[in-house]
């Protein structure tokens, strides 16, 4: 990414009294093996309160080396990542593990919910394992349910559910601790058009209301058109960068145009709706 | 590739997958080899009592074949429900359920040919090493030499080969008619948490403590009489406890949610109600298999020191000879303190004559106070005052061999219609004279007054002091030259039945060692089947932010469950049988019930260890 643009902007914001939630400081990360193969070059990356960012790029490009390392699951090779104040990946491993549970939350193309609890119980675990009373996560979790509209399947179990009703339920997992970053690896991956547009819907919604800083990987313009901003990514290196005015529609148009300037491959593509 | 190669390739490409299969197997095939070449070695087919334990041994082969053989399918059937989605993918590929059968029937055959030659091959160095524990530690006199086992490698090839054929066409039977959705949707759906029915959950309670206060209340031979009944209302019981009871408990925690959604308990609860039908059914297996095991051994262990206790208790000195043949005495005596002498055996020695009386229908032992005291500071016991006109009873403690006790507190009337009256010293109880009855102390002026004796013997006693090491050569000589009734030494006499008995303590010992390390690998076989499933679970929540201690946590909770609480239950079954088995032989066990349980809690928390540590690697190298 441009550095003297961002730096500029970064001035701006404090100017403006934004905060900044996520600050990624030219991050590299190789993988070491017979060929040492660089995944990501010089990233630099900030995301501030209250925004909801989309990261694009062909397969291979990074995009999930990326989000990994922001969701501290992954460490960087060169350079510091900063989450609302903090470098995660300086703590030990017990206190990373707690601050993931309290600061961050996930959401994953393929639900990750256990399939040996009911949908509220999933729902409640990130709480649960922090030891909250049982009151205090009852009305978290019905509260939840009740804004992303599944209160009607909190007693079910996860295989009785369809995947945009278990993609909400990941969501109001990855919410109810109210986490100051949520991060979506392809949350639309595994989901037809409908109800990818609703989860989207939703998310949206929850960026304005709650004002959660949100990022968010996805291979899908339609997906990504619900953010504020989308950064490119290609070959692990800073690409473009583009705006989201006011309306979605062109903001798509926009989108699918910078993807076909990039030139990835044309299958990258074909997850395009409108 | 040829359909034949696949299969073959199939299993020798996805090694860990087969792994806990292949190796619960071959130890299934190694625990019957070696005890098949003990149910084969020449040295146990000699004499009628060898005879007897060769037969015994092969109906335990019998049994622990019968028992290979649904272990055998059991594993095979949970390893088969989790391949269901390979199944399921196969079936998309376009293959027919005849060639998956054909697949599972030739993969089987693969796995059992392997696990066969492996069993046999590790078996005859496992049989090396105990045969080694069995010439050292228990007295084998003829001591069990290795051979090689032809035999019993021909038996186990043949009887194994033909297991796995029988179980590869009945899981192949199993298979049919199975949904493809069903197939691919595997492991997701419940095999089915089971229903708990109060009716049930009440019936296994109530089964329980019918079975135990029963077995707890009975007395003597009645123990022989209750014990069938008991085992069967124990064994339903028992299999009620892990379907019923442990389920109806487990939802009633489930429901409390201040307790369900208390930290990590739920990852721990919904796991357990999620395979709780898996749990039970081999939660039942291992409590009843390591309940055979712990009774088994413990009867055996009990039975050896009953009889021997019984002997140390009657005798307290290393020699004793008695007899009522006048005209022999003094030479045999002589005979005795000579060959002591020969071996530099140094004891101190005490002789009294013995008298009995007539005494309602029976003959009672009397003895004055000097001789009773001069045998008890033999073996450094109290001595005893008895005031004239009064008397002491000695109360016999040893093991009851069917005596019948005599009421103490009563005055005592020789037919002779002289009377004795107990003091208020009253009733003591001394091993100073070998009796194996109650006797009577006298003053030495009472004893002047009582009527001719209706029978005399003439007893010696020697307590060694020095040259301890000379006692067996010793015993052996006085055993060869005197008639058997008149010596006795309390270390030949134990040798004697430990000579007796070893072969028959060893069988059952190593009958339960078998026993018990089959349950083990039950217990490692169901938790690996969780492996996989295990590890996804974990990959996932620590996406989320679970923490290194929060994983052992968890980890150790499973695993402690799954491991103890069949180890428990059969804990306290064992307990309750070897406490109806002393009630039987009015012998306490208590020391040697303990020491048995003992060992085998020791044994299964090593264990627990030993798996724990393995199993939490494994669960971490996904993290």
């Amino acid at each position: 990414m441009n550095k003297g643009y961002n730096g500029h902007k970064l001035k701006e914001m404090e100017r403006k009294g934004e905060l900044v939630m996520l600050n990624v400081k030219k991050v590299s990360k190789i993988y070491e093996g017979k060929i040492a193969y660089p995944a990501l070059t010089d990233i630099d990356l900030t995301i501030n309160e209250g925004e909801f960012v989309g990261i694009m790029g062909p397969s291979g490009s990074g995009k999930t080396t990326l989000l990994n390392m922001i969701a501290t699951i992954d460490e960087p090779t060169t350079g510091e990542i900063v989450i609302n104040g903090h470098n995660p990946h300086q703590l030990k491993k017990e206190a990373l593990a707690k601050f993931r549970r309290r600061e961050l939350g996930f959401v994953f193309q393929d639900f990750n919910l256990l399939h040996t609890l009911t949908v509220e119980e999933n729902i409640v675990l990130p709480l649960t394992l922090d030891g909250k009373k049982v009151k205090e996560m009852k009305q978290k979790a019905d509260d939840i349910a009740e804004k992303l509209g599944i209160s009607s399947i909190m007693k079910k179990r996860t295989y009785e559910i369809s995947g945009g009703q278990a993609q909400r339920a990941a969501v109001a997992r990855a919410m109810i601790h109210g986490p100051k970053l949520l991060l979506a690896d392809e949350p639309t991956g595994n989901l037809d058009s409908k109800s990818s547009r609703d989860v989207m819907e939703m998310l949206e919604a929850i960026n304005k209301k709650e004002r959660t800083t949100m990022m968010l990987v996805t291979h899908d313009a339609q997906a990504a058109s619900y953010c504020n901003r989308v950064v490119f990514i290609r070959d692990g290196k800073f690409y473009s960068e583009i705006h989201r005015g006011d309306n979605r529609q062109a903001f798509f148009q926009k989108i699918i145009d910078t993807l076909s300037l990039m030139g990835g491959d044309a299958h990258d593509l074909s997850t395009i709706r409108v | 590739m040829t359909f034949r190669q696949f299969a073959f390739n199939n299993v020798i490409r996805n090694k860990r997958l087969y792994a806990a299969y292949f190796l619960s197997s071959l130890f299934t095939v190694m625990v019957f080899f070696t005890f098949s070449i003990f149910a084969n070695h020449p040295a146990l087919s000699g004499n009628e009592m060898n005879a007897n334990v060769t037969k015994g041994m092969n109906i335990s082969a019998g049994i622990i074949y019968v028992f290979s053989f649904f272990f055998i399918l059991y594993s095979m059937s949970s390893f088969l429900q989790s391949r269901k989605r390979e199944f399921g993918l196969l079936m998309i590929q376009g293959m027919s359920m005849k060639q998956i059968r054909m697949m599972v029937f030739l993969e089987n055959m693969v796995i059992g040919f392997f696990a066969t030659l492996g069993g046999i091959f590790i078996g005859v160095v496992f049989a090396k090493g105990i045969l080694l524990i069995a010439e050292n530690v228990l007295i084998i006199e003829s001591a069990l030499p290795f051979y090689f086992p032809t035999q019993a490698i021909i038996l186990t090839f043949a009887s194994f080969i033909v297991l796995f054929f029988l179980i590869s066409l009945f899981v192949t039977y199993v298979l049919r008619s199975k949904k493809l959705i069903e197939l691919i949707k595997g492991n997701k759906i419940s095999k089915g948490e089971p229903k708990s029915s109060l009716f049930l959950t009440l019936a296994a309670v109530i089964l329980l403590v019918i079975g135990y206060t029963t077995a707890l209340l009975a007395k003597g031979p009645v123990v022989v009489v209750v014990m069938l009944p008991v085992i069967v209302v124990v064994m339903v019981g028992t299999y009620l406890l892990f379907t019923q009871l442990s389920v109806y408990i487990i939802r009633r925690l489930r429901k409390k949610e201040s307790i369900f959604w208390f930290k990590t308990n739920m990852l721990l609860f919904s796991d357990l109600a999620f395979r709780m039908k898996d749990n039970a059914r081999t939660f039942f297996m291992v409590a009843m298999v390591s309940t055979v095991a712990f009774s088994a051994i413990g009867t055996l262990f009990g039975f050896q020191s009953f009889l021997t206790s019984g002997i140390k208790h009657v005798n307290a000195t290393t020699f004793s000879y008695q007899s009522n043949e006048k005209e022999s005495v003094k030479k045999d005596v002589e005979f005795i303190n000579q060959t002591l002498k020969e071996e530099k055996i140094v004891a101190d020695t005490e002789h009294m004559d013995m008298n009995y009386y007539d005494h309602a229908n029976d003959t009672i032992l009397i003895t004055k106070s000097s001789d009773f005291n001069r045998f008890a500071s033999l073996i450094n016991e109290k001595q005893v005052k008895v005031p004239d006109g009064q008397v002491i009873v000695v109360e016999y403690e040893g093991p009851n061999m069917g005596q019948i006790r005599k009421p103490l507190d009563e005055t005592i009337k020789l037919e002779s219609g002289f009377t004795l009256k107990p003091g208020k010293d009253g009733v003591i109880s001394s091993r100073a004279l070998p009796a194996s009855d109650t006797y009577y102390i006298v003053s030495d002026r009472d004893f002047e007054k009582l009527p001719n004796p209706v029978e005399v013997q003439s007893f010696y006693a020697w307590q060694v002091t020095d040259g301890e090491a000379g006692i067996m050569t010793a015993s052996e000589k006085l055993y060869q030259h005197l008639e058997r009734y008149k010596i006795f030494s309390v270390e030949y006499e134990i040798y004697e039945i430990m000579k007796f008995y070893g072969p028959i303590l060893f069988v059952g010992l190593f009958i339960g060692i078998v026993f018990f390390v089959s349950a083990g690998s039950f217990l490692y076989f169901r938790l690996y089947m969780d492996l996989d499933e295990d590890k996804q679970k974990f990959s996932s929540i620590s996406k989320m932010g679970l923490t290194e201690k929060e994983l052992k946590k968890v980890l150790n909770r499973q695993t402690a469950i799954l491991f103890f609480a069949p180890i428990l239950v059969a804990l306290v079954h064992g307990a309750v049988a070897l406490t109806a088995l002393s009630n039987l032989f009015s012998f306490n066990l208590f020391k040697e019930s303990i020491t048995v349980l003992g060992v085998f809690l020791m044994i299964q928390i090593i264990y627990f260890f030993i798996v724990r540590h393995f199993y939490t690697k494994q669960i971490k190298t996904v993290l």
